[in-house]
Order: structure tokens, then sequence, then C-alpha cells
């Protein structure tokens, strides 16, 4: 069936063909085209896994153009991880086509949404496939496009057309890194396939400095995609898109698409030392940082950005503490109980209808399927012991112990503390506490249910594939069997699991039974309080620096387009104009001027000629 | 005699012609002038026709055909002349200039 | 064989009928111009066919005596002849389809334009004739009157067409160009007086061979050799624009009838990228690299300044105007990496920028006719009035902004790529147009497209909220909007206007897709021009 890999992205993308083409005839009907198309990839996906966990990795290029002697190829690489990430993406795709079906029920642009759903993930889907670093930059740029098209799918209101806008352009900054980190490796290794550039790494074809600079360069693209500090400022912003887009692009997916690069890009990485180190500092400190703005925020889905943004960096600490599969780990187990998170946040919202944390309260009673759903990706991700979140932070932590600096260590607790008190903040906010005007709050349609049980089910099974107590299948079949596991120190696993329950007691002590002031941070610092509500002033820092210097370069030169380019035109101009009348001054109408001046002429040709024997260059 | 002496005078005629033709005022004065380079080019025509590296008759008949057509040069060219003064009641090529500018 | 006069003079036909109808049957002349642009483009596209088939192009020369200049006794039989002479190869024809495409693409287009229609379609179809033409001489004398036929051609129909502006960005063109065509003129005549022939094939054999040194008229030292090639590159220079000489550019972009841009940005200025490649690359090879590094940095101070000024244009034709000048530098940058991937990446930027640039203004002609403006402050919200039109000119803006699947990106990658060989740093630093590129493009039309529609246009588009699902109600809303139902007073993108519309987007995707389409006819030519380079 691996020979087939390359049909699964093939079904999304009709999907969006055939959507646009005839979506606006089908309307309502248009999401049976989309769910259908994405189970069929998942069904494939399913087939070429099964296939691919007796077998070996199987690869096949098709020439995509020649450049004189060289031929740049396309493809499908079905390496454990990739063929892993594929299964991961169908699934959640198709578990929120499903949703979205009643979730957007009744959108006037209903089709166009299924159309772009299905762009994304056949984006998605290609990436994963990737052999070589050119198709991944393509589709890297693709998912892009499918998350700029749906963040502004509320095309009317400017904050979603500001919030797409600053999305593309963020991850476009990111992009030219590795576009250019992209092109030097071509000109070292001559090749941009994955498998030419590791051999190019190991046999010291590539100099270490190299190495580091395009590891580097091509990260910035991660830090881009990955929403990590300091470009992370787009991510919170892209709420303003659909919830379902919130869950399957901007938490399952699309901003895990870094990780899977760094991931897929290991070896160049372990080949250096400071790019390592580059990694985990910036995964690390986005993981403290993201966890932090997310203690404050009143609007849900904007907590549960920031705290994918935190996730994310926990994810890049593991890969730049030398852990690849504890990234993965945690990339697959935050997958389900982040899409889960934002698929119970979307019910939530679709049945009180605003998303300001502030207004909710009470509705443990009228949700009587979302809200245990929301606990358990809840508990999920702030490390309870059972739960899928639990076993690949600890993983994480590990590794961040045995091989990262101390430092990094103990941020990552400390977010994982930040971790657990806000998402019980917003839980007891939500769910407890009394019900706050929201008589006519109702439970979402069966479409929307479903897709969230099963995300359930997942967020909690999914972290047995790889546990220090029943073997790590997940770690071993990454890795070839390569893999063991990291001998790390047991009082670890206590204190993940007392700094989760810490987190909890705060959150339930502050909103739960309220024993606690909620402004007592604010009352006591009150300028850090200011600092995490306007996001440590990062967005107003970059429209002061980048921004107004960018705008202040082009209104320079447009003065200098219009005045001196534009003045040296007239200039030129000017001076034929002179001579032409200087000129129409020689012309006094005397003959015998004229001749004169004829007969000089010819003397001076004459002599010319006569010293050069008529040829000057 | 050698080809060098009539080319020579040739010379020394043209270039009076052209001084001539050049600086003196009166227009009448000035088409002679123009007739001594005419005919200093005659002279090379047929000192060529004779002298030259291919004699042949080539060079007479050309120089009878310059004067055949220096002849009714002139005699446009005085034709004009009287046109001109009839007008301008002056034969001065320095008034002849309402073509300035 | 006739095949390539047949090519280049097939429109003249159309030419001749359109004398013969009245000047008020509009329907009749529409239907005419846009009927004899068809058969080049048949003849163009059997011929990209057949070559792809393994048809050898060189059996399409042709040549005919024109003029003789002279019989000098000392000179070999072939000097100072000048022929009548065609020939194409894979480059000359992968710019002879786009001509023809976009050609009949415009003559669609132009039913947008109202007034003297037929003096109208008379000049565009001898523009088209200009334009193939170049394209198949075999000669610089007629490479270089076809030119002019494209000048001329040019300068009456913006200057009788175009906008208020129009006789001052006209006359613009007419200057910088014709400046332009001017240093051109005296290099091909010192080569002629050099060399005795215009014929490029023969010119390229005498000035490399040595053997055939000696039939020159006259020796040609180094030094000249330079001269002439910079002559050469700074009459193509003002014809791209590099950057100095960009200001006419952003006139006619703005003045000239949108129809009539769609050819100018499409084919015209891609003349000066063939020229380079094929007389500065092709004849002067070696002088060339001494050029080189001066090319690649003019190409990056393109890309950056073009973006920059772009950012702060208000106006939709000013923007695609200044990316004009951005996206002709990447070609810049192609021709200075000067090897096989950075010329290959010239010649398909221009070819995506010509797919590109027809598509932004098919769709400017568009906007002006349903609007009256391309004023990006009082538009907006047009998605809701006219969701296929503004599909179109997303599809528009991410093609310019260098989207992987289309045809920009394939330009731009391939030709960064060919600089990063030679001149790493300096095509870092360029690389930032494309976080330029992608802010200018999303601002502007995004402004157009998304948000609301802007005060009085309201009224026009009859504007209402959209129903959205249940959910995104619960979004803080400004009121204010005039609800009730559309009153028509705006059209989209109507069935014959789709159709250009379409087609250019469906050759962007398929370059975009699978660039071989693109690379395999080039294959052949860049392998020449690597030889000639000795690289």
């Amino acid at each position: 069936m691996m020979n087939l890999a390359w049909v699964v992205p093939l079904f999304p993308l009709g999907s969006f063909i055939l959507l646009l083409l005839f979506g606006r005839r089908w309307k309502q009907a248009s999401a049976y085209v989309g769910i259908a198309a994405t189970f069929l990839s998942l069904l494939l996906a399913l087939a070429v896994l099964v296939d691919r966990l007796g077998g070996s990795t199987y690869e096949a290029n098709w020439t995509w153009m020649t450049i004189g002697g060289v031929t740049l190829t396309v493809g499908i690489s079905a390496t454990a991880l990739n063929v892993w990430m594929l299964v991961v993406v169908a699934l959640v795709s198709w578990l929120v086509h499903v949703y979205s079906q009643g979730y957007m029920a009744g959108d006037e642009r209903f089709s166009t949404f299924y159309a772009y759903l299905g762009l994304f993930t056949f984006a998605m889907l290609g990436l994963v496939l990737s052999p070589n670093l050119l198709q991944a930059y393509i589709f890297w740029e693709l998912v892009g496009l499918g998350s700029f098209l749906l963040i502004g799918f509320y095309f009317y209101k400017e904050e979603a057309k500001a919030a797409a806008k600053k999305a593309f352009i963020m991850t476009r900054i990111g992009d030219v890194g590795f576009f250019i980190g992209m092109m030097l490796l071509f000109w070292q290794t001559h090749s941009f396939d994955y498998d030419d550039i590791f051999r190019a790494v190991g046999d010291g074809t590539l100099s270490p400095g190299m190495t580091t600079l395009a590891a580097i360069l091509i990260f910035i693209g991660a830090i881009g995609k990955s929403g990590q500090f300091p470009l992370h400022t787009w991510l919170p912003d892209a709420m303003e898109g659909p919830t379902p887009v919130s869950a399957l692009i901007h938490a399952a997916t699309m901003v895990a698409a870094g990780v899977y690069l760094v991931a897929a890009l290991f070896p160049l990485y372990e080949a250096s030392h400071a790019a390592m180190m580059t990694v985990a500092t910036i995964g690390g400190v986005t993981a403290i940082f993201a966890a932090t703005i997310g203690l404050v925020q009143t609007d849900i889905k904007r907590v549960l950005a920031y705290s994918t943004v935190s996730q994310l960096g926990y994810m890049m600490l593991a890969l730049g503490a030398g852990s690849y599969v504890a990234a993965i780990f945690h990339l697959t187990t935050h997958a389900f109980f982040k899409a889960l998170l934002f698929l119970a946040a979307g019910s939530v919202i679709h049945a009180v209808r605003t998303q300001n944390i502030e207004e909710m309260g009470g509705l443990w009673r009228r949700l009587p399927w979302t809200a245990p759903l929301f606990l358990i990706g809840a508990l999920s991700i702030s490390g309870v012991p059972l739960f899928a979140g639990f076993f690949s932070k600890d993983e994480i932590l590990a590794a961040a112990w045995t091989n990262g600096p101390r430092l990094l260590f103990w941020l990552a607790v400390a977010a994982a503390l930040l971790t657990s008190f806000y998402m019980f903040r917003l839980f007891f906010l939500v769910f407890a506490g009394k019900a706050r005007h929201h008589e006519d709050a109702h439970e979402a349609p069966a479409s929307m249910v479903a897709p969230m049980l099963v995300l359930g089910v997942l967020s909690i099974a999914s972290g047995y594939m790889q546990t220090p107590w029943f073997g790590s299948f997940l770690g071993e079949w990454l890795t070839d069997g390569a893999y063991r596991h990291e001998a790390a120190p047991g009082w670890i696993v206590v204190v993940a699991t007392i700094v989760s329950f810490a987190g909890i007691f705060l959150a339930w002590l502050m909103y739960g039974a309220q024993k606690m002031p909620r402004d007592w941070l604010s009352a006591r610092v009150p300028y850090v309080d200011e600092l995490l509500r306007r996001h440590y002033y990062i967005d107003d820092i970059y429209r002061l620096t980048v921004v107004s210097l960018v705008s202040w370069i082009s209104r320079l030169l447009a003065y200098v387009d219009r005045f001196l380019v534009e003045g040296l035109a007239r200039l030129a101009a000017g001076i034929v104009g002179a001579a032409a009348s200087a000129g129409s001054r020689g012309q006094n109408g005397q003959a015998q001027t004229y001749g004169a001046v004829t007969v000089a002429g010819l003397a001076i040709l004459v002599v010319i000629f006569a010293l050069t024997g008529g040829y000057w260059l | 005699m050698t080809l060098s002496a009539y080319l020579a005078l040739a010379l020394i005629l043209f270039c009076i012609g052209l001084y001539g033709a050049l600086t003196k005022r009166n227009t009448v004065i000035v088409l002679i002038c123009i007739e001594l380079m005419l005919n200093a080019v005659n002279i090379n025509f047929v000192a060529f026709a004779k002298y030259g590296a291919h004699p042949s008759v080539h060079g007479h008949v050309f120089a009878l055909f310059a004067i055949a057509v220096a002849a009714a040069e002139a005699a446009v060219g005085l034709a004009a002349l009287i046109a001109f003064y009839r007008s301008r009641k002056t034969v001065q090529v320095d008034e002849a200039n309402s073509l300035k500018h | 064989m006739m095949f390539l006069s047949l090519l280049v003079f097939s429109p003249l036909l159309g030419i001749v009928l359109l004398m013969f109808v009245r000047k008020t049957d509009e329907r009749m002349i529409q239907w005419l111009g846009t009927a004899a642009t068809v058969p080049p483009l048949i003849l163009a596209l059997f011929a990209f066919i057949q070559s792809g088939r393994g048809f050898r192009l060189e059996r399409l020369d042709e040549a005919r005596d024109w003029v003789r200049l002279a019989d000098l006794p000392f000179l070999t039989d072939a000097a100072y002849v000048i022929r009548y002479e065609l020939g194409i190869d894979g480059l000359s024809l992968v710019f002879i389809v786009l001509t023809a495409v976009l050609a009949t693409l415009a003559a669609l287009a132009s039913m947008l334009v109202k007034t003297e229609k037929k003096g109208y379609f008379l000049w565009l179809l001898a523009l088209e004739i200009g334009m193939l033409g170049v394209f198949s001489a075999a000669n610089f004398v007629w490479f270089f009157l076809f030119l002019e036929v494209t000048l001329v051609a040019m300068f009456l129909l913006v200057g009788k067409w175009g906008g208020f502006e129009r006789e001052r960005a006209a006359y613009s063109y007419l200057l910088y160009n014709g400046l332009g065509s001017a240093l051109l003129l005296v290099v091909i005549a010192v080569l002629l007086a050099r060399t005795g022939t215009a014929n490029f094939a023969l010119l390229h054999e005498m000035l490399h061979n040595p053997a055939a040194e000696g039939q020159l008229i006259a020796p040609l030292t180094e030094e000249g050799r330079r001269w002439l090639l910079g002559g050469l590159l700074l009459a193509f220079a003002v014809k791209l624009p590099a950057v100095p000489f960009h200001r006419w550019l952003i006139r006619v972009h703005v003045e000239a009838p949108p129809p009539v841009v769609m050819l100018h940005a499409g084919v015209l200025l891609k003349i000066a990228a063939y020229g380079m490649i094929r007389f500065g690359v092709g004849l002067f090879p070696d002088e060339f690299r001494s050029f080189a590094g001066v090319l690649a940095l003019f190409g990056v101070i393109n890309v950056l300044y073009g973006a920059l000024l772009a950012l702060r244009q208000r106006e939709l034709k000013r923007v695609l105007a200044y990316s004009s000048v951005s996206h002709m530098g990447v070609v810049l940058i192609g021709l200075g990496a000067l090897n096989e991937a950075g010329i290959q990446g010239a010649i398909f930027q221009s070819v995506a920028h010509g797919l590109i640039s027809a598509l932004s203004f098919l769709l400017v002609g568009v906007l002006t006719h349903r609007m009256g403006t391309t004023d990006i402050n009082r538009l907006g919200g047009l998605t809701k009035a006219m969701p296929l039109f503004s599909g179109y000119l997303l599809t528009a803006a991410l093609a310019l902004l260098g989207l992987p699947g289309l045809a920009g990106f394939v330009g731009e990658f391939t030709s960064f790529l060919g600089l990063f060989q030679t001149k790493p740093a300096l095509a870092a630093v360029g690389a930032l147009g494309l976080i330029f590129a992608a802010v200018y493009s999303l601002k502007a039309v995004l402004d157009i497209t998304f948000g609301r529609p802007r005060d009085r246009q309201e009224a026009v588009m009859g504007w209402r909220e959209p129903q959205a699902s249940a959910v995104s109600i619960c979004e803080p809303q400004t009121s204010g909007a005039s609800l009730g139902e559309p009153q028509g007073g705006v059209v989209d993108l109507q069935g014959k206007e789709a159709v250009p519309a379409f087609i250019l987007v469906a050759l962007i995707v398929a370059v975009g897709v699978y660039p071989q389409l693109l690379a395999a006819p080039l294959t052949a030519v860049v392998e020449t021009m690597m030889n000639g380079l000795g690289g």
C-alpha cells in the first residue's frame, strides 16, 4: 500500500477543486464531499501505516523541473515519521470536517469553507510526505495559504482581514529564512533531498559552520510557522477564524509543521551543537513566555492559542534536547487533546455565543457532553497522571534534564505549573459557578459531539503508545529500534505530578472555591498584570520598530522616486532643451558661416582619420 | 611635369575659391569663387585621367560634364540672384539671413 | 517554408479586413479583431507542440535577400547584405507562444474599450505583428525594425486610448524607449560595420571562432566588445526597466488602457529580458562576466526598490506598476547569476510575470469598468458583491507574491537559486523582497476585497451583512450598514470576461505545478549558452 501513499493528499485536493467549481450549487451538501474525501484519505493513510509498521521506508520521485544538468524532483517518502504524521493529520482533519458540518451550518459560504479545508488538508498531507526540502517548502507555503484563507474566512470583519494578513506576513518572514537556508544547503550538497543532505553532513562535505547556519536559517522558518517567540504574534490573532479551523490548523496540524520540519531534518540539527541549543532555548523561552500570557487572557480561544504556543515550545525544547521521539510523541498527544479542547470551546461558543470567559459560567449541567470532554482535555494538557499529556510531557522533562541545560528544565517545570493553572482557571470560569443568563444554552448536535468523543478517547489512549511501564512502541518504531528510554531520575515524574496538581489546586482556590481573591496578582504587582495583558508589548514593539522603519524607508524612497529620479530625468530633458535653444542661436542665417563650420568639421574628421587610421575602438 | 604639380595647382585654386566663397560679401563674387572651386576639381579630373594609376578617358568625360553642369548652375544662380535683388534691393550675402533661428 | 512569415504577418489579414468594416459597427470590429489574433495563436501552439515532439526548429529558418548595401570588391560576397531572415529556437518559441496567447486574451479583454474601436484594433494588431517579429527575427536589423513597430503602435495606443494623462505617458514612453532604441541602433550599426552581417548565428560564429575572426572587416578589440555589450545592456535596461529608468513604466501602467497594459507588461517588457539573454549572453559571453556583478546588484536594487515603493501606493495600478519593477529585478538577478539556474530563472520569471501581470490588468480593466475607480481607499468588501472577481484578484495577488504552485514562484525560485550559487550574501538581501512582496500585494488586494465597502459604495453595491453561521454573530459588530437586497448595481465577472481570466489562471497554475512544461523547450538553449560561457 505504501506505493499508493501519493494518492492520500489527492482526495482532499479533489474535494477542493470540486467544491470550487460546483460548491455554490451543492450548498450544504458540500460537507459530504469534504467528509468523504478526507475519510478516504484517512483509510488509505491507515493502510499505509499498517504496511509501514512491518516494512521499511518506501520512496518514489518524479521529475519536477530540469535545470541544466540538475533534475529537481517531487515525490513521496514513507518514512516512519512521515507515515505517522500522515495518519495524525488525516485523522484530525476528518474529525474537523465532520464537526464543521454542525458548527458552520447556515453560513452563506459553507461550501467555500469546505473547499478551503480541503486545500489545507491537501497541503498538509503533501508536506508530511515530502522527500526533499524543495517540496517541503512548496507545501509549507501552501499550508500557510490554507491557514490564511481560513483565518480570513469572515472576510467582512476588519479583525479577520488584519489577522489573515498578519498570519501570512509573519510566517513569510520565517519562510524567507527557510528559503535562504534551503538554497545554501543546495549549493553545498547539490541536492534538496533529505538523504543527500544527511549524507553530506555525515561525510563532512558540509562544513560545521555551514551546517549551523543552514540549520538555524531553516529553524527560522519553523519559528514562524510554529508560532515560536519572537514570531508568535500571529497565532493568537489567528483565532479570528472559525473555531474548527483553530482546532485543525492553529492547534493540531499546521503549527506543528515547524516541529515536524526540525524532526525531519534531525540529523542536520544533531550535527550542530549551536543549532540544537538555539532550538532548545527558543523552545524553552516560548514555553514559559506564552504560558504567562495565557494566565490573564479573557477570550476562551486566546487562552487556548497561547497554550498552543507554549506546548509547541515544549516540543521544540524536546528536539533541542535531542529527544526526537519525545517531541513527536508530544506532537501527537497534543494534536488530540488540543483539537479536543478547541472543538469543545467551539461547542461552548456555539451554545453561549460569546468568547469572553468572564461572561460564562455554570455550563456543566447545560453541556453534559462538552463539559466532561473539555475536562478530559484539560487534565491531559495539565499532565495529570494516566492521561496522554502526562506521558509525553514527562518524556520531555526527562530529556530536558538529561541533555539540556538545567535552566531550561526548570523553565519547563514552571511552564507546566502555569499550564495546569490557566487551563483550570478556564475550566472553572466556564463550567463551574453560577450560570450567567444563558437560559437558551444547549448541547451541540451529534455531528459535533461525536468527533469530540473520538478525540476524548484518544486524549487518554494515545499516551499508552509510549510509557515507562508498558514499553516504548512509538519510539522504537520511529527510530527503527534504536530507541532507548532516557534513564532519567525517578523524581522527575513526582515533580511533574505535584506541579500539575498544584496548578489545578491553585486554580480551584481562586476560581472554583473562590477562597482566594482573583485579583491577587494584579493587586500586588499591577504592572506585571498589565505587561501580561498587553502580551509583553511585543506587537507594539514591532509596530514601533520594524513596521515604522520599513514605512519610513518606503516614504523616503517615495521622495527619492518623485524628486531625485524624476528630477534627474527632468534635468536630462532640460539639458537637451537648453542645448537645442543654444544650437538654434547658431542658426544665424548666414550661409557663409554654415559653410565655414562645415569645412572646419571636415578638417577635424580628416585629422582624426589621418591620426587613427580610421578605427578608434 | 608630374601629377603633383597639377594637384598643387588645383589645391591652390580650390583654396582661393573656398576662401572667397566663405568671406566675400558680394554674391556675384561668391558665385565666381564657386566656379573657381569647380575648375579646381576639373583640373584634378583631367590630371588623373592623364597621369593616374589607370589612365582613361573617363576623367575627361567627367570634366566636360562638370563644365556643362557648372554653366547651368551659374545660369540658375544668377537668375536666383536677380530674383533676390528684386525683392531685397541688395546683393550682399550677409543680408540674406531670413532663415535664421 | 514560409511558416514563420505566416506566423508573424498573419494579423495583417485582420488589419486588411478591418479596413473594410464601418467604424460604427463595434460588434463586428470586436469580433474581427479578436478573430485576427487566432491564426498566430494556432500556428504558435502548433509549432510548440511539434517542437515538443522533437521537430527541429532550425528547419523553420527563412532567408531572402533584402538590401545589398554595396558591392565592394575587397569584401566577401555576403558582406553588407542585409537579408530578411527569420528563425526561432526554444527561447524564441516560448516568448512567441506567450505573445500569441496574451494577444488573443487582450483582444478579448478589449471589449471594455468603447471609443474608436476600429483604430484601436488596427494598432493592437500592428503591435502584435511587431512583438511576434521581434521574437522571430534572426537578424539584428529586422529585430530592430520590429521593435520600432511596437514602439509606434504602443505610443499611439497609449496616447489615444489612455487615461487622463495619456499624452504625457505616451511621450514618456516614446522618449525613454526611443533613447534605448537609439543606443541599440548604434550597437547594431557598429556590429554591422565591423562584421558585415547582422545575422545572429553568423555574428556568433564570427565573434567566437578564432578561425572566423579573419573574416571580420576590422578587428574588434576586447575593450570594444565591452563597450558594445555595455551599450546593449544599457539600452535594454531602459526598456526592462532597471531602476533609475523606471518612471515611464509607472506612467504607462497607470494611463494606458488595461488590455494594452496586459500586452505591455506581459510581453513588451520581456523583449528587454529576451534581448539581454539573446545578445548579451549569446554574443558576448566572455565580456558578460564582467557585467554580471553589476546586473545582480541592480537586480537586487530593483527588487527592493520596487517592493518598498509598492508598499506606499494607494492606487491598484500603481501598486502593480511598482511590482512590475520589482519583478523585473528578479530577471536581472537571474542574469547576474550567470549560471544555468539563473538564466533559466530569468526566462521563467519573464514568462511568469507576463502571465501574472496580464491577469492583474485584465482584472483592473473589469474593476475600472464596474467601480469607475482603482483607488484602494475608495474600495472595500468586494468579495460580497463580486465573489468570482475577488477570487481571481486574490489569485493574482498570491501569484504576484510568489506562492508555490503558481508560476511566479518558479521564476523567483530558479533565479534566486542561481544567484545563491555565485553571490549568496547579495541573494539573501534580495530574498527580503519576498517579504515585502507579500505585504504589498496582500495589503492592496485585501483592502479591496475584504472588510466592508467604503461609504458611498455601499449604496451602489446594495451591501448587506453576509449571513454567517450562528457562531460568528457573537462577534461584536459595527452596525449601520444599509441592509437590504442587492440592487444589482454591481455585476460579478461575466461569462465572456471570465474566460480570459480562467485561461490565465490555468496557465499560471500549469507552469507553477509542472514547470518542466516550460523547461523542456529551454534545455537546449540554456545548454548552448552555458557552452558559450565556458561553464
